[in-house]
């Protein structure tokens, strides 16, 4: 069953690619989409299956001397194909409707079905070969899907350029890592690799190589920087499938790598990788609450998400090496609903700025607003995302957080020095990033959705065609479903890592033995409901009788806001937390005061700006790519066209070793 | 004839192939240098009938007649026609300073070859570093060559040098594989002549210094 599944992945993309290919422009689309949706259930039956504990292997024979391909999901692989499957069904029926211009070509249908297949083979691989080949076309079927837009948009290039230099870094570490591991174990094979010893150099370096690639590929900081750039230059239902599918696999990476390669090494692995988590989940989310771009804010989030999962693997690692693996257990489970949540609320979230996008030309927030009444349905789906990412009770968002900070409260109990320290500090953190996240989503949903319209396009907008609303309106009710029964979550995830500190009570619960804890959101939103409805009608019976009052501006004049320019802007909302933060963001002001000519005391117009650009990319990487810059414009001199010095380049060559052979 | 008259006759070729060599280095006008390549054919030519004669080998010297018509006679002229007369400027550096590095080079073989010395003792293997010398000349000649005739010469002396090592270190290989590297060398004669021309077409020289970019 599970070989059929993998084997109909593959069969629905070359499908797919051929009706991209062949089906001419009108029809393109609807002939596209659905093979690609096709792909994309395909792989979350598969998953099902191989969560669900069913076996099956594809092997592909090679003509090079490395054993044949495997392909053979494991239960956890099967999670994440579950999950990208999901995802990648919902953005393919979305692109039905959203692709135009350049996102509708031949090409970008192609690459987009490639894109998701390799995706959900990744997690099927089970062996290195197979592993980073399925990655790395992974990596190149989203580049030219970043790149689709490039004739359109002048930042297009550099995001691709950004984009592709990073996944060739984490491509590269990854290799190294596999390396070393393969060399050790005398095979590619997954099974075989897990032998390699805890505590010797080569499992040092090749942790630290597997986890930063993992992490450069899950957008971690430091290695973010291509992350805000090439999400927002994406086509939306792209960006989807990046933040909310493809970044999972970093995660998987480093699950993979601590649940099964290198299972139990040092302390400081474990405080790496909580440390990394700890760093993004801040920064990210501090980042995206200042930003004004809605795309880039919500690109700034993922960073912030995946910052939390690395966090849960991290305390999972110190609690584990620490003994006490009931609560581990409820970390990595937490870490593995959070793929789920992030996953579904994400979708949703990118799909909407998409149909904002669509409908207003628009991605600044600055120029949005009052686009509740025009597009119901993108407002209720983009509301219901903002409250999973802002972890509001009664979506999946808020399990998952339940969750984590379950795990972290009590793994602070410990007896243990570090723990004793870091736990503490990490729930502090883990609160921070928490309160930021509901400020930038009440920011992102306010400002693009209520009020007045800040723009002409925000004006004219209108709701967007049926396959979009279809697909918001499937990944909201995800955010939701999962939110109030996550019982069955629990179960899947539970498989998934073969955990025993979680479980499910029938349905509708969450139980955590490790940690005595209960959660059954169903009850609280009944025992929410019992209360919140009698205040409601006595407030509301209350009211009526009351005569009715006009309610004005003080100090108004007796005016009103005139104009939209009048409003709060996404800009003006984080000021003030900009100006906290002053020191870790370090945005550029200018304030541009122009006098009028008649009287100097009379200010004519006041000009604010502000530029918030990536502290790691202007203090990190731009001096590191202007050094290498500068060494190859050295090394240019070398390589200057004359025959006669690559002919005396070569002799040169010939003679040292010569005479290094004759020594 | 005895042993000693054909080590006499070995020493005598393998002079000669070093000295147009470094000759060739020395003069670099084509007037000189296409008659010093067809010298150290001969060189090469009579080497090979040397060891021939020795080995009693009718098949080695079928090969010394190959050598001898191609490159004394064959090889020479066509590159007399391709170049035309013209040869380019003079070399990249001057006389003095090629002569020295000559004598370094030299030395260089010698000191380079000594671990082949456990091949045998015979006057063959003694005179081994010639070919290595001859090597080491013709990639000298192709790196301070500046027309694409000299780099021509340059790449023909390395040739030579390769076939000198392979004559005196495994007395002489079957016809065969020798056929093949003529034809393999004639090849890229060919290959350059036609180059040369298109080259002196296009551009009205075949100075190698001034092309250093490329074109669509």
């Amino acid at each position: 069953m599970i070989a059929a599944g993998l084997l109909a992945q593959a069969g629905l993309m070359a499908a797919a690619v051929v009706l991209a290919a062949v089906v001419p422009a009108r029809y393109r689309a609807r002939a596209a989409g659905p093979a690609i949706a096709g792909i994309g259930v395909a792989g979350a039956v598969t998953g099902l299956l191989a969560l669900g504990g069913s076996q099956g292997v594809v092997e592909m024979p090679v003509a090079l001397p490395i054993g044949p391909l495997l392909l053979s999901p494991t239960a956890l692989g099967g999670f994440f194909m579950l999950v990208i499957g999901i995802v990648g069904a919902i953005a393919a029926v979305y692109a039905i409707g959203y692709v135009h211009g350049p996102s509708a070509s031949r090409s970008s249908w192609m690459a987009l079905a490639v894109f998701l297949a390799s995706m959900q083979l990744v997690a099927a691989a089970a062996d290195v070969v197979s592993f980073l080949l399925f990655w790395e076309l992974m990596a190149v079927a989203s580049t030219a899907l970043v790149l689709t837009e490039h004739a359109q948009r002048a930042t297009v290039r550099p995001a691709a350029i950004w984009y592709a230099g990073m996944t060739q870094v984490s491509f590269f570490l990854l290799l190294a890592g596999f390396g070393i591991l393969a060399a050790q174990a005398g095979s590619t094979q997954f099974t075989a690799l897990a032998v390699t010893a805890g505590d010797s150099t080569e499992a040092n370096v090749a942790f630290v190589c597997l986890v930063l690639g993992f992490a450069a590929k899950a957008g971690v900081v430091p290695l973010h920087v291509w992350l805000p750039r090439a999400h927002p230059e994406a086509p939306s239902h792209v960006s989807a499938l990046m933040s909310a599918a493809m970044v999972k696999l970093g995660v998987y990476g480093v699950i993979l790598v601590v649940t099964r390669f290198l299972v139990g090494g040092a302390t400081w692995w474990g405080l790496l990788i909580l440390g990394l988590g700890l760093v993004s989940a801040v920064y990210g989310i501090l980042q995206a609450s200042v930003a004004s771009d809605l795309k880039r804010l919500l690109a700034y989030s993922t960073t912030e998400n995946v910052g939390l999962m690395l966090l849960a693997i991290g305390s999972a690692v110190l609690l584990r090496s620490n003994g006490t693996t009931g609560v581990a257990d409820v970390a990595l489970a937490a870490c593995l609903l959070l793929v789920m949540a992030h996953a579904a609320f994400k979708t949703t979230l990118f799909l909407g700025a998409g149909s904002i996008l669509r409908a207003t030309g628009e991605r600044d927030l600055d120029r949005l607003g009052g686009l509740g009444s025009r597009m119901p349905l993108t407002a209720a789906a983009f509301g219901i995302g903002a409250l999973g990412a802002a972890a509001l009770p009664l979506t999946v968002g808020f399990v998952a957080e339940w969750v984590l900070l379950q795990a972290l409260i009590h793994g602070a109990s410990a007896s243990d020095r570090i723990l004793a320290i870091v736990m503490p500090l990490t729930v502090g953190a883990v609160a921070l990033t928490a309160g930021l996240a509901l400020m930038t989503f009440v920011k992102a949903y306010g400002i693009a959705f209520l009020a007045r319209p800040r723009s002409q396009g925000a004006e004219q907008a209108r709701e967007s065609p049926l396959t979009m609303r279809m697909a918001m309106a499937a990944a909201a009710m995800l955010v939701i479903a999962l939110g109030l029964a996550p019982g069955l979550a629990a179960r899947a995830v539970a498989d998934a890592a073969g955990l025993v500190g979680i479980g499910s009570t029938g349905l509708l619960g969450i139980d955590l033995p490790a940690v005595g804890a209960l959660l059954d959101p169903a009850w609280l939103a009944i025992l929410a409901a019992a209360l919140a409805v009698p205040v409601l009608m006595v407030s509301l019976r209350y009211a009526r009788r009351r005569p009715r009052r006009e309610v004005d501006l003080a100090w108004g004049c007796g005016g009103v806001r005139v104009s939209p320019r009048m409003q709060y802007t996404a800009t003006s909302y984080a000021e003030p937390l900009a100006r906290i933060f002053d020191d870790s963001l370090r945005p550029e002001r200018d304030v541009i005061v122009t006098h009028s000519s008649e009287a100097r005391y009379l200010v004519e117009r006041i000009q604010y700006r502000q530029r918030l650009s990536d502290v790691f990319e202007t203090r990190l990487y731009l001096p590191a790519i202007g050094l290498v810059d500068r060494m190859t414009t050295a090394g240019r001199r070398l390589q200057n066209g004359k025959i006669h010095f690559y002919l005396a380049y070569s002799f040169i060559a010939f003679l040292v070793v010569l005479v290094v052979v004759t020594l | 004839m005895s042993d000693a008259v054909l080590a006499q006759a070995l020493g005598i070729c393998s002079a000669l192939l070093l000295l147009s060599a470094v000759l060739l280095v020395w003069r670099r006008a084509q007037v000189t240098a296409l008659p010093l390549l067809a010298l150290q054919g001969l060189a090469l030519a009579g080497l090979v009938a040397v060891i021939a004669i020795s080995e009693g080998s009718l098949e080695l010297l079928g090969v010394a007649l190959l050598v001898l018509l191609f490159k004394s006679i064959v090889i020479p002229l066509a590159l007399a026609r391709a170049g035309r007369g013209e040869y380019g400027g003079a070399p990249l550096i001057n006389t003095a300073t090629s002569l020295i590095a000559v004598a370094a080079l030299t030395a260089l073989a010698y000191a380079i070859s000594a671990p082949l010395a456990v091949l045998g003792t015979g006057p063959a293997i003694q005179a081994i570093p010639v070919g290595i010398a001859l090597v080491l000349y013709g990639f000298l000649l192709l790196v301070t060559g500046r027309h694409a005739i000299a780099q021509l010469i340059g790449f023909l002396v390395i040739d030579n040098g390769t076939a000198t090592v392979a004559f005196l270190s495994s007395g002489g290989v079957p016809i065969i594989v020798e056929l093949g590297v003529f034809l393999d060398v004639l090849l890229v004669i060919l290959i350059l002549y036609v180059l040369t021309g298109r080259i002196r077409d296009e551009y009205g020289y075949a100075d190698l210094d001034d092309l250093t970019e490329l074109h669509d």
